[in-house]
């Protein structure tokens, strides 16, 4: 039996509107749902077979500042007891600046929040207003100030590409960000997912979009303003001042395993990956009347885990350790990617460098295009 | 049974535009007489297939037995009902060949159309007596008296003999019923003589086997007797025989003059022959009909499994298929590109686009369709004339003496509105005026010589588009013309893409070459890696565009929750790769092997 899992995330499905680009698992109207869904959470929890204290602990949404104190209060008690953080455990929370004040942060400080998330998105009155976010650049001036107060480790969401936007309009949002003095960005290029408002109005085309190669120009322009400061490009998506990685989300991309709890929470958990109901009504009729959560679930093969590991490290800019992924695995590289390992280099989309199979940054762009190669075994 | 009691039986067919009423008029003079019982009735009774209802239209012919009794005397009235698209004119003219009369249904708005026309004449040359109807003449926006004149003008009909109805509201259909005793004659043919009964038609049970349609000619056949297959020169025992009331109804004689069925045991329908002479069982005694001509095929694409496993499975439903359709045929072929495949040859569009429609029904297999192409003839410099299927079997053009394709003499029937529309759109294409008529002040018909290939892709869809949807179209083959023929090859990446290539006038290479270079271009996704797509004769590059590599694909946000998701996602991106067949590294989709119909002319 392998070692139990030391990461958990727990997802809290409130928010204070729904965005038109977010197909998150959220609720936005009925505040009384609250009281129910920590109750199911509870039931959850309680289901758990034993105590596992945790090492990183991820509260995301939704937004979980959208609680009240108090109910913030009985989530983190509900979960330490489950899940205990170790002493030098890293807990994130994902917050909305307009939810923060003080009264929130003496809760999170009191329960040893160390990490904050910040979902900024943007500066530009313009660009949240596409967005459909309702803060202002002050909002987040106040949010900051008032989380410096006991969190050393923040970290701020950005969204590149949002309908009309211009590559200096980005620039000006990244350098606005860093004058913010934060340990960690996350960047994200705007997606159209299924379910949104987005996604509707691009169909019915009443929503211009930008074309790849602007996409593509915001992307690298980022990576290179954080690189020359000295960032550290650790993900697709992630960069962060030395020392800052998030280590909660490192356990994802290494193929790690870890807990989770709430309405849409993706657990792995013994080689299974479960997935719980993703509409907060039904989590809670069905932990309530004693009926798991899980609507999917799936144990893969070796083979499959081994495939899976190998995208997310190499989603990961510091790639795959060949030696030690090699040993660690039991596997040979070369045998796994069979014609493709040559292939790709040849092509530049990777390379191994310093013992390291990483992508290029041409490969890094159009990464999405190579994985399914490295999925599917070659034919 | 007597010569006497032939006079009581007539055999009749219904000829009309499409949607001018012939299945709801056969509808109702099956509940008229009492065939079939209203409780019963519903739409279509005499078309079965799932597709005849769904489009509406008829397909495989079909023969029903009514009584009646007109003046106190019980008649039989058998009528065969037959498919009214051009596709399927050799599928009337076996019908034809089973009737001494035709109902010719005008609908009295729309009055006289392209396959009016066509089908009227045909049924004159097959010595039938016409009985005229105008249908629907309770419509709202009727208008019959201009109709009659239509009718007179095109067809030579005296407006006095034109019966006025609405099979959907049974108005007319005593006095139509009391027409076709009264005009039609009853057929001839000695009940003494040895048997001679015609086939003309079959299809397939799983419990019977072979059920053969047939026209009694002369004598009579009963159950138990053997019987001689005057072509094949096989024999069998009748084991049923009757007629379609609508459902089988068996008896034990069938003679001269009747319509009905015969089951004989056949396991196969290959075994019987549209056009078939039934014998008698001594050889010599009976004549052979003279048959039907084969319908030629005249229309041919590639068919191939998405995934190649899947070959086996697409043979074995093309059988069954060309089982119950003896008109389509099929042979396997191979290509570079879509690997192992089919060539299936068609009567025309509507005949490929139903057989694809019940391959799809009838079996689970995902298809590619190459686009269809004619069939040309090349004469050799050795003197050999050989058919061309496909594009690839075009001959070096050094050895090409004399190239020819299929031409045919299209009728357009339209408001006179749009004839200058209309004339251009034959014009583009090539086609040259034999006639122009005025059916009335305000509608003509025009008759072009235009290359069949120039009019299976798209012409009745732009003749619908240029006269609002009121101008009909309806063709027939005439033979073949020498033209100025060459194969455009098109390359991806520099390879030759054969399931592409296509045959067109030299003088629309540049025009054609450019439309599917840049159809292509849209169709064929970003890769990882830029494409080139090419257009050439011989190696004469004439067309060029380029899909530039893709410029960003990637997923921005893989946390816990998206992992199973993207994985899921990007696996099933590889499959669908396997599935689009890859060209080197270029996944040409589906769609894209229908490019080549582009035409490049301004929309």
């Amino acid at each position: 039996m392998a070692l139990a899992p030391t990461s958990a995330y727990v997802h809290v499905p409130f928010c204070r509107h729904r965005c038109g680009y977010c197909n998150f698992t959220v609720s936005v109207s009925a505040d009384s749902q609250a009281e129910m869904y920590l109750l199911a959470l509870q039931q959850e929890l309680n289901c758990i077979d034993d105590i596992y204290p945790v090492d990183t602990l991820f509260f995301g949404g939704g937004t979980p500042t959208h609680l009240t104190v108090a109910q913030l209060e009985q989530l983190f008690q509900t979960v330490y007891e489950r899940f205990p953080p170790r002493a030098d455990a890293e807990i994130t929370i994902e917050a909305n600046p307009e939810d923060i004040d003080p009264n929130v942060c003496n809760v999170l400080k009191e329960w040893g929040v160390n990490r904050v998330s910040l979902g900024v998105q943007s500066f530009s009155p313009n660009k949240l207003r596409q967005l459909e976010r309702y803060h202002t650049a002050a909002t987040v001036d106040r949010a900051v100030k008032n989380l410096r107060g006991f969190c050393d480790n923040l970290s701020l969401d950005l969204i590149f590409g949002a309908p009309q936007e211009t590559v200096p309009e980005w620039q000006r949002d990244v350098e606005s960000a860093l004058l913010r003095d934060p340990q960690h960005l996350s960047t994200y290029g705007l997606t159209y997912e299924r379910g949104t408002t987005f996604w509707g109005r691009r169909l019915r085309g009443d929503l211009p979009t930008n074309d790849e190669s602007m996409e593509r120009q915001m992307f690298e322009t980022s990576i290179d303003m954080l690189q020359l400061r000295g960032w550290n490009h650790y993900e697709v998506s992630n960069f962060s001042q030395p020392g800052f990685l998030c280590r909660h989300n490192q356990v994802y991309w290494r193929g790690e395993e870890y807990f989770a709890v709430g309405p849409g929470a993706a657990r792995y958990v013994n080689t299974q990956r479960e997935t719980n109901h993703r509409s907060t009504s039904t989590y809670i009729k069905r932990i309530l009347s004693g009926v798991s959560a899980v609507q999917e679930s799936e144990r893969l093969s070796e083979s499959e885990r081994l495939r899976e590991r190998i995208v997310l490290r190499l989603r990961m800019m510091e790639g795959i350790p060949i030696a030690k992924f090699e040993s660690q695995f039991d596997c040979q590289l070369a045998t796994v990617l069979g014609s493709t390992l040559e292939e790709f280099q040849r092509r530049g989309w990777w390379e191994i460098c310093d013992g390291h199979l990483r992508l290029t940054r041409e490969g890094l762009m159009i990464s999405d295009a190579l994985w399914p190669y490295v999925l599917a075994p070659q034919t | 049974m007597t010569a006497m009691e032939l006079k009581y039986i007539r055999n009749f067919c219904i000829i009309a535009h499409i949607d001018h009423g012939k299945s709801t008029l056969a509808d109702r003079l099956l509940e008229f007489t009492g065939t079939v019982d209203k409780r019963q009735m519903k739409e279509q009774v005499l078309d079965d297939m799932e597709l005849e209802r769904a489009r509406g239209i008829t397909i495989k012919a079909r023969s029903v037995a009514m009584k009646y009794t007109y003046k106190g005397q019980e008649y039989e009235l058998n009528l065969i009902d037959t498919p009214g698209h051009v596709d399927f004119h050799y599928e009337v003219s076996r019908s034809f060949s089973c009737c001494e009369g035709a109902l010719l249904l005008v609908d009295a708005f729309q009055g006289v159309e392209a396959q009016t026309v066509a089908n009227a004449y045909a049924a004159m040359e097959h010595d039938l007596l016409i009985v005229p109807v105008i249908n629907k003449i309770d419509l709202l926006h009727a208008r019959p008296d201009e109709v009659l004149v239509e009718m007179e003008q095109s067809l030579a009909i005296d407006p006095a003999d034109v019966v006025r109805a609405s099979a959907k509201s049974g108005i007319g259909i005593e006095e139509l019923l009391s027409a076709v005793i009264e005009r039609i004659p009853p057929p001839t043919g000695d009940v003494d003589a040895p048997l001679q009964a015609m086939i003309f038609d079959s299809h397939y049970d799983s419990f019977r086997g072979a059920i053969t349609y047939v026209r009694m000619m002369t004598g009579q056949v009963r159950l138990g007797q053997k019987i001689r297959m005057l072509r094949s020169n096989k024999t069998y025992e009748v084991v049923e025989l009757g007629q379609f009331v609508p459902q089988r109804k068996p008896c034990t004689v069938l003679h001269a003059g009747q319509v009905g069925y015969l089951i004989c045991n056949i396991k196969s329908l290959d075994e019987v022959h549209i056009g078939e002479t039934v014998g008698d069982i001594r050889e010599g005694v009976s004549t052979p009909l003279p048959g039907y001509q084969q319908p030629k095929r005249m229309v041919y694409c590639g068919l191939y499994p998405s995934d190649g496993q899947d070959f086996d499975e697409l043979r074995d439903a093309l059988n069954k298929l060309s089982i119950n359709d003896p008109s389509f045929e099929f042979q396997p072929e191979s290509s570079e590109a879509l690997g192992f495949g089919f060539r299936c040859g068609f009567l025309g569009l509507l005949h490929m686009e139903i057989v694809q429609q019940r391959l799809e029904q009838e079996s689970d297999i995902d298809l590619v369709q190459t686009a269809p192409n004619v069939t040309y003839e090349v004469l050799t410099r050795s003197g050999e004339t050989i058919d061309i299927h496909r594009p690839q079997e075009v001959p070096d053009a050094g050895d090409i003496e004399e190239f020819r394709q299929p031409i045919v003499k299209v009728n357009l029937v339209l408001p006179t509105e749009y004839i200058g529309a209309a004339m251009k759109l034959c014009q583009d294409r090539r086609g040259s005026l034999t006639k122009t008529e005025y059916l009335s002040p305000t509608r003509a018909m025009l008759s072009y010589h235009l290359p069949l290939a120039e009019v299976i892709y798209d012409l009745h869809d732009k003749l619908k588009s240029v006269t609002r949807g009121f101008g009909t179209m309806d063709y027939e083959v005439i033979g073949y013309e020498p033209a100025d023929l060459v194969r455009l090859d098109m390359l991806v990446n520099g390879n030759k893409v054969d399931a592409l290539a296509i045959i067109c006038d030299r003088r629309d290479a540049d025009r054609r070459g450019r439309a599917v270079v840049k159809k292509l271009k849209a169709e064929i996704e970003r890769h990882m890696f830029e494409i080139a797509v090419q257009a050439a004769i011989g190696s004469r590059v004439i067309a060029r565009e380029t899909v530039p590599a893709m410029r960003k694909n990637v997923t921005a946000k893989c946390y816990g929750g998206d992992i199973t998701r993207k994985r899921k996602l990007w696996a099933k991106q590889r499959e669908g790769k396997k599935r689009m067949k890859s060209i080197g590294q270029v996944d040409i989709p589906q769609k894209a092997f229908m490019a080549v119909l582009e035409t490049g002319e301004t929309k």
